[in-house]
């Protein structure tokens, strides 16, 4: 049974560069359908256009410099139920977890907890990887910057899920080795209290606009940089 | 058992092949060029991490898309950002174009932007993925029907808009 231009017209508008032998077929069946084909394929021409980005330079390099920086690391990452509670202890204010949400996160200390174990370690590993670290602009779609004392020494940032929306999470090349940052734009944290948990200690950090988890593998290498993180996120002017 | 130099040899392969394409489907999805590369960076550490499992290369683009979907999903499943600079990213390859080309594209970029993420995933694939329908139902798990219907109104909606914005362009010859 052949196509009618009704049944034609919907398939030019599901797959307008198809090849199936009914479609040719319906197409060349009468003026009207060629007329109707003829359109939809310069729309799809101009819609290729309109979609067709660019890809960045170097992105190629970029991409496989990551095996470079990551070779021997099959991924074997360490599963969250590992001994959770047993390697848990929360140092300073250990008065109550600092709030519920119930929205995946217990608490924010789970949270540090769970979202360093997911990604701490992968982070880390793209130090290496990364040409150009573009602090400002990803803190400024959070809202704040960084003094440049911060952003000179931000060897990797990027972008992860926080308890209440996206934040930042940011590797520090210190003169005591990488730290590693995790900027909360609007979760409040009990300020100074500490957390260790497998082999890192955390310190939060309350700040102006927003918190931050302080990771490292040295209790005191997190303590020393309390007040530095702490006056080194600003909010931007006209934000809180 | 593969080993570390074949390793490397094959993902420097999947970089090269698909990295400028998962680029593009993530600007569309995200809009947000520093989101953008950072979710296929992340994609590839991912792949990376997880390419013992690849054992079909045909499959390759696939799993990628699978992984970068995730990530987004994982990512920002409380708060979708705000799409922020295709145009900056795609304007100066375009410098050559008439003005009325322009607006065409732009208006049509708009509209891109402001479906309804279940008609524009579709579109994406099919059009800078170069999916099938049944490449898209398998992707989405979804039928075929419903990725040629979804296809269809995503299609309807860009030239409804088009028209209603008076384009006076070639693409004003469709309706």
């Amino acid at each position: 049974m052949s196509m009618n231009f009704s049944e034609f017209k919907r398939l030019l508008g599901a797959e307008p560069r198809s090849r199936d032998p009914e479609f040719l077929h319906a197409r060349q069946s009468s003026p009207e359908f060629e007329a109707a084909a003829a359109a939809a394929e310069q729309f799809e021409a101009r819609l290729e256009q309109s979609m067709m980005i660019p890809g960045p330079d170097g992105l190629t390099e970029k991409l496989q410099s990551i095996s470079q920086t990551t070779a021997g690391d099959a991924g074997h990452r360490r599963r969250w139920p590992l001994a959770l509670a047993a390697s848990v202890v929360i140092a300073v204010g250990a008065a109550g977890l600092t709030w519920n949400m119930n929205r995946g996160w217990d608490s924010v200390e789970e949270y540090v907890m769970d979202h360093y174990r997911h990604d701490g370690n992968r982070v880390m590993a793209m130090a290496g990887a990364d040409e150009t670290v573009n602090v400002q602009a990803i803190l400024s779609e959070l809202n704040v910057r960084a003094v440049p004392e911060l952003a000179g020494i931000v060897g990797v940032i990027k972008y992860c899920p926080t308890p209440d929306g996206k934040g930042a999470h940011m590797i520090l090349n210190t003169e005591a080795g990488p730290v590693t940052v995790i900027y909360m734009p609007e979760t409040e944290v009990t300020d100074r209290e500490m957390l260790a948990f497998d082999d890192v200690q955390a310190l939060l950090v309350a700040l102006p606009g927003g918190s931050a988890a302080i990771i490292g593998p040295d209790q005191r290498q997190v303590s020393s940089l309390y007040g530095f993180i702490q006056q080194s996120i600003i909010p931007l002017a006209g934000k809180s | 058992m593969i080993s570390e130099a074949g390793r490397q040899a094959k993902f420097n392969g999947l970089a090269e092949a698909y990295g400028a394409d998962l680029y593009r489907y993530a600007m569309w999805i995200c809009g947000n060029d520093a989101l953008a590369k950072d979710l296929v960076q992340e994609t590839y550490l991912r792949a990376w991490k997880a390419l013992d499992k690849l054992n079909d290369i045909k499959a390759a683009k696939s799993w990628l898309i699978t992984i970068l979907r995730r990530e987004f999903a994982r990512t920002f499943e409380r708060k979708v950002p705000k799409f922020t600079d295709v145009d900056n990213v795609v304007v100066r390859e375009e410098q050559e174009l008439e003005p009325e080309d322009r607006m065409e594209i732009k208006l049509l970029r708009q509209g891109i932007l402001n479906l309804p993420p279940k008609y524009r995933e579709p579109l994406l694939m099919q059009v800078v993925l170069g999916y099938s329908c049944e490449e898209i139902s398998v992707a989405l798990d979804i039928s075929k029907s419903a990725v040629m219907t979804q296809l269809f109104r995503a299609r309807e909606q860009l030239k409804s808009r088009l028209q209603k914005d008076g384009v006076t362009g070639n693409v004003h010859e469709l309706f």
